[in-house]
């Protein structure tokens, strides 16, 4: 397995030359030209930076953002996406957890990456793709890096209210990479249909899948994904083999009827995350397209996007339970008790992961860091750490593992992960608003939100539309006189559970 | 009917200004899952049946937008 960027994707682009590497409904970039602008840019780059420097990048949904991820890439410098149609208030917490000097932004981007009051230097990616490459600089780099350096920080939501930044280094990329290439089958006459954010962790198999196995990425426009009715024509106009997209997509084709008009006839390999999948979902695109392979994935960004994979292999019934499997290459998965003992086979226990894939911690947050990564209680012989991912699971009599449900307060809406007491934080900064508590109601794939005091619910949604991701924003919101208590004093949630149905 | 429309649309995104926004869709104003919760809501409100052909974005970016679609669709019904 190669574990460098830099070598993999120069071999790439000297194989598959003028093939097309990633596309938009706009434009296409070759393997060549993608090489040749991460080379540019990663020359300016390695020319004002030295080498495992963070850089804050803000660029648009298009074939140039990946090309800007592997520029940064070859400087040695790893780079954190930022999502521009985020909240300011969003946007301005990431930078001061990354605490960077330096800012790439395109120039849809660039003024709205100004307007953030970063300190720092902010430059045009357009700019940079100008700057001529230079092979000596870009070899003393390759040369000094290590795999084990950071490749990018993706910030996903914090329990305290503020975004965590979990920062994951080139190798661990490359081996999920290649076990998710290897389960999938994914070679080069695939083309892939991206979905994610490419700021989110899910985007990486379409940014680094070309790179390693010389397949072609789709980015398919945003609002195929609202209009379920062109999702399908796009993908067979741009005969689309492969996709990793968030259970959401799947439940939204089907509750909109999607196959009554069609299906997509080039899609051959589908993985899909983020949540559990509902079986009668399953079933539909199953029957639509029997001769496609299904894997349903689950892991969280901590360990790399992923942990388990589970082929499913049959059609499962509504009161089945679809199992998540077992590890991928280079991951060790297992469960432990509240106490830190092994849980034996067929009990509950929390799922715990470790191997190289684990992420290098949260970024500038030691404490949580070191909290929630940590020494493997069943290893006393040497260094092993671990990550507690908060999950339930089951381990079945052959090896396979279920899935529970979560420890905490942590949901998944939309392929999102939302920590609820970070909306309630961000509800409490409303001098209007006396308590509030978030709940989710999973059938519905709702979030709610229970307020007391004299806030209008237009108020709060405007309020929380200008600071939280639009994902995290509860679509009900109920006034209440005051919060039902617990005797504790603790907000009674049972109750809350109650009025949602 | 605009009136019912606006009912809906308010409750179901009270945040956005649907009077004025003529880009619901292209401007990703509204999600994949408000287009599932508003279809099901103008089904049931107007009594119509919105099928996935519908589901383009000139029929949902702005509210004459979609009170064309409903019109187009009880037209077709009677």
């Amino acid at each position: 397995m190669i574990t460098d960027i830099a070598l993999q994707l120069g071999m790439a682009a000297q194989k598959y030359k003028d093939k097309i590497m990633y596309s938009d409904s706009g434009q296409s970039v070759s393997f060549e030209k993608v090489y040749d602008l991460a080379k540019r840019l990663g020359t300016a780059v390695a020319k004002k930076k030295g080498i495992r420097h963070g850089i804050a990048v803000m660029t648009g949904r298009n074939v140039f953002t990946p090309a800007v991820f592997l520029g940064v890439a070859l400087a040695g410098c790893f780079y954190a996406p930022m999502d521009a149609s985020q909240p300011e208030k969003r946007l301005k917490d990431i930078l001061s957890v990354l605490d960077t000097d330096l800012l790439i932004a395109d120039s849809e981007n660039i003024e709205r990456a100004k307007a953030l009051g970063f300190e720092g230097e902010i430059l045009c990616a357009e700019e940079l793709f100008e700057c001529e490459a230079d092979d000596r600089i870009l070899a003393q780099v390759q040369a000094d890096k290590s795999a084990d350096d950071p490749l990018y920080v993706i910030f996903t939501s914090g329990s305290t209210g503020k975004p965590k930044g979990v920062i994951t280094s080139v190798f661990s990329l490359c081996c999920y990479i290649n076990a998710y290439a290897d389960v999938m089958g994914i070679d080069d006459t695939d083309i892939l249909g991206n979905q994610s954010p490419l700021d989110y962790i899910a985007a990486i198999r379409d940014i680094y899948l070309p790179v390693f196995r010389g397949a072609s990425t789709f980015i398919i426009p945003k609002q195929c994904f609202v209009m379920p009715a062109e999702l399908f024509r796009t993908m067979n106009e741009q005969k689309i083999t492969s996709v990793g997209w968030s259970v959401s997509v799947f439940t939204i084709a089907v509750k909109v009827g999607a196959f009554s008009e069609g299906k997509p006839e080039y899609l051959k390999k589908v993985c899909f995350s983020g949540s559990v999948m509902p079986t009668n979902v399953l079933r539909v695109w199953q029957e639509n397209l029997p001769d496609t392979l299904f894997v349903n994935q689950y892991g969280p960004t901590e360990c790399t996007a992923s942990c388990t994979y589970y082929k499913i292999q049959r059609q499962f019934s509504d009161d089945e339970e679809l199992p998540i499997g077992t590890h991928y290459k280079n991951y060790r998965v297992f469960l432990l008790g509240d106490d830190n003992s092994p849980t034996p086979q067929g009990e509950m226990g929390e799922i715990c992961v470790s191997g190289p894939i684990l992420a290098l911690g949260y970024y500038n947050n030691r404490e949580l860091t070191e909290k929630s990564f940590i020494q493997n209680p069943l290893n006393h012989a040497y260094n092993e750490r671990i990550y507690k991912t908060g999950d339930f699971g089951i381990m079945r009599e052959d090896g396979v593992l279920l899935f529970k449900g979560r420890k905490d307060r942590q949901i998944k809406h939309l392929g999102h992960r939302v920590e609820l007491s970070e909306i309630e934080a961000a509800v409490l900064r409303l001098d209007s608003v006396d308590e509030a508590c978030a709940m989710y109601l999973k059938e519905k794939e709702l979030i709610y939100l229970f307020y007391s005091g004299n806030a209008a619910s237009k108020e709060i949604a405007v309020h929380l539309r200008g600071v939280l991701p639009g994902f995290m924003v509860p679509r009900k919101l109920v006034s209440l006189e005051s919060l039902p208590h617990l005797s504790n004093g603790k907000i009674n949630m049972q109750e809350l559970k109650e009025m949602m149905k | 009917m605009k009136e019912q429309l606006m009912e809906i649309l308010e409750d179901l995104r009270p945040d956005v200004d649907f009077e004025n926004e003529k880009a619901l869709i292209t401007d990703s104003i509204l999600d994949s899952f408000d287009i599932v919760s508003l279809v099901g809501a103008l089904n049931d409100e107007f009594d119509i049946e919105i099928q996935v052909g519908n589901l383009v974005p000139d029929n949902f970016n702005s509210i004459e937008g979609m009170m064309a679609l409903i019109e187009k669709l009880q037209d077709e019904d009677q």
